[in-house]
């Protein structure tokens, strides 16, 4: 245990090298932003900053886009307290609450508590993270490439299956993403697959190309189609961001309730923030000692319905970097498409991460801490400044985010084909979102599905073709079945009356 | 029309099920010591995408997807901003290697403003202009993608 500390002391010094401090401002300032912004997300964020890995050391690069990740989230609250209009499908909850709260003219304390949640919830799931993260590592050297297939496919089904409204559709995606995966040279037999005999095929469809469709054109050609006016919201008034005593008295047990139910969540690949911000919910409702103030009842809007589900918001994140650095396992498109920007850099995240890139690593994690003392700093005393940016009028904010999505499609090859390629992609996102089928499934299938063909391939060399492998050794079998159980939760929470979306 | 949408998702979804399967029994079957090869997962998706694309079929021909609540259902779809949205990407990949970067970047954001209902084509045109030069040093200097010119020679 005193090594992880000395190791990440050791972070810090690189964390806070002035080059890095300013890459996890730049990170921090951007996801906040990009959460505010409706139409504009993590993922395709994140996927347009990727060629930021050319230049830049890995430690900055990587810094800055956690630091969106992580942002986002802050982000995301502001939108949904002031507008009503959650950013991010993970503030839907809190959109509940902190709306109603903003009404009534206490929109100040709403936006208090959401970022000083997020930020105790950061905090607590970053020590979490630190010390949970060596432990997986750890333990994760002992998995071969039956485990690993054995988890990837949990991640698939959880990914696909338990967000959306229907696990068919979130399949119909996956099994999309998995072909598009396909596309180029087969990792182990070094065999082109799909490529038509187009030489540009054989590195794989970028994916950013497909991101930025997807997520870019697909949100921006949808919503020109029905909703090009935009909503009349109205904006709630910005008030003091003062709490009153009874306002902290009632924020802190929801803020550690938030982290106790998020953490866990996000260290788990169960998909997305959606259900412990859900979870917390609902804890918070039943366990409020003023039930008659939550919305539901008609009420003023409750200050522990915002702070718990901020809470877990914020924990899930920072749990969800725990299989994506030990296991280098994604649970949301925005994580898948982090693993490629270590890759970029010809790292696999993964347990031996933490042996081979050990300085890399904790500095990520150091620069975590620091991260959420800037957000904390950019979401409270400035609120007001982001608040201004929901000021944009929506023909050219949609203008400028295609103007900056094409700039980057296009500067990856200089192709105006591709242009053209990425307006088809955000047609097909168009039909998917009209027709409500998953988009994080896509990403992560065709992230996640050539690793997984490769840990396949490994697993039945050394088994010499012997299926019954995965069910033979007991780490192997265990996340068999529990992939198993898993597709019973969205008829399970169907049952129960929740209705998912998913995060992007 | 409804319908006639969700049966065409499924077609497509079977489509490529099919192309997929055509590729698959292409490829060489030599499988090595794991008793699979490069086809195999190939074929693996092929039957994933048939048989998620016949339930969808069947979902589409039987009362129509699932658990799915049509959210724009009675809205009337405003193809005319769709086809500004859709001409200005056009003409961004039109115009970027023959007229330059500003020129193309700012025919992008009018058209796009435009689609979005927006009237103010000169105020447009200036803000794309003037957004177009912290984007281009953005990506050339700090992300170091290559960029075509800013301005071409005969402008």
């Amino acid at each position: 245990m005193m090594e992880t500390w000395t190791l990440l002391l050791g972070g810090f010094g690189t964390a806070l090298q002035p080059m890095n401090l300013m890459w996890a401002f730049v990170g921090c300032a951007l996801g906040t932003a990009i959460g505010v912004l409706p139409g504009i997300g993590p993922a395709l964020t994140v996927a347009m900053l990727l060629p930021v890995t050319a230049k830049v050391d890995p430690a900055g690069a990587l810094i800055m886009l956690c630091g969106v990740y992580y942002g986002a989230a802050y982000g995301g609250s502001t939108t949904s307290i002031l507008m009503n209009t959650p950013g991010e499908s993970a503030s839907i909850m809190t959109a509940l609450e902190g709306n109603t709260m903003a009404k009534n003219g206490r929109a100040g304390p709403a936006l208090a508590t959401a970022a000083i949640g997020s930020f105790i919830a950061g905090t607590i799931g970053v020590i979490l993270l630190t010390l949970f993260a060596p432990l997986v590592a750890d333990l994760a050297l002992k998995f071969g490439p039956a485990e690993f297939f054995s988890l990837m496919v949990l991640a698939f089904v959880t990914v696909s299956s338990v967000l959306g409204a229907s696990m068919l559709r979130g399949m119909v995606s996956l099994a999309l993403g998995l072909a598009i995966g396909l596309v180029g040279m087969d990792s182990i037999a070094g065999i082109p697959r799909y490529t038509a005999g187009v030489p540009e095929l054989i590195d794989g469809i970028e994916f950013v190309l497909v991101a930025v469709g997807l997520f870019a054109v697909g949100e921006a050609l949808y919503s020109v189609l029905y909703d090009p006016k935009g909503e009349n919201t109205q904006r709630n008034k910005l008030t003091s961001i003062w709490m009153t005593k009874d306002d902290w008295k009632r924020s802190w047990p929801a803020w550690l309730r938030g982290t106790a139910i998020g953490f866990p969540f996000g260290s788990v690949p169960a998909g997305g923030a959606e259900i412990p911000t859900f979870l917390s919910y609902s804890a918070e409702r039943k366990l409020s000692k003023h039930p008659k103030e939550f919305s539901g009842e008609g009420g003023r809007g409750a200050i522990e319905g915002v702070a718990g589900p901020e809470a877990a918001n914020n924990a899930t994140s920072a749990g969800a970097l725990v299989p994506l650095l030990t296991l280098g396992i994604p649970t949301s498109a925005t994580a898948a498409i982090l693993i490629a920007a270590f890759q970029n850099y010809n790292i696999q995240p993964g347990p031996l991460l933490f042996q081979t890139s050990g300085p890399l690593v904790w500095g990520l994690i150091a620069s975590l801490y620091v991260g959420n003392v800037m957000l904390l700093v950019l979401n409270l005393p400035l609120v007001g400044m982001w608040a201004r940016l929901l000021t944009i009028p929506k023909p050219q904010l949609y203008a400028g985010i295609l103007v900056f999505a094409s700039i980057g499609v296009y500067g990856m090859r200089q192709s105006a084909f591709d242009l053209v390629l990425m307006y088809v992609i955000g047609v097909i996102g168009v039909i998917m979102r009209r027709f409500d089928f998953p988009v994080a499934p896509v990403i992560v299938g065709m992230i996640l599905g050539p690793m997984s063909e490769k840990q396949l391939r490994n697993a039945l060399s050394i088994a010499q073709g012997d299926w019954l492998i995965f069910f033979k050794q007991p780490i192997a079998c265990t996340f068999m079945v529990i992939t198993i159980a898993v597709m019973f939760i969205p008829i399970i929470l169907r049952k129960r009356g929740v209705r998912l979306s998913e995060d992007d | 029309m409804q319908k006639r949408w969700q049966v065409g998702i499924a077609i497509f979804i079977l489509l490529l099920a099919v192309v997929y399967g055509v590729g698959a029994s292409q490829m060489p079957s030599e499988t090595g010591y794991a008793g699979i090869g490069a086809a195999f997962v190939p074929t693996v998706i092929t039957f994933f995408l048939a048989a998620v694309g016949a339930l969808l079929m069947w979902q589409a021909l039987s009362g129509g997807f699932r658990n799915f609540t049509d959210s724009v259902a009675g809205l009337a779809a405003d193809n005319l901003g769709a086809l500004w949205v859709t001409g200005g990407i056009m003409l961004m990949a039109l115009l970027i290697t023959k007229a330059g970067f500003v020129v193309a970047a700012t025919a992008l954001f009018v058209c796009v403003a435009r689609g979005f209902g927006s009237k103010t084509v000169l105020r447009d045109a200036i803000t794309g202009a003037v957004l177009v030069f912290p984007v281009f040093w953005l990506f050339t200097l700090v992300l170091d993608v290559n960029l075509p010119r800013l301005f071409n020679d005969w402008l």
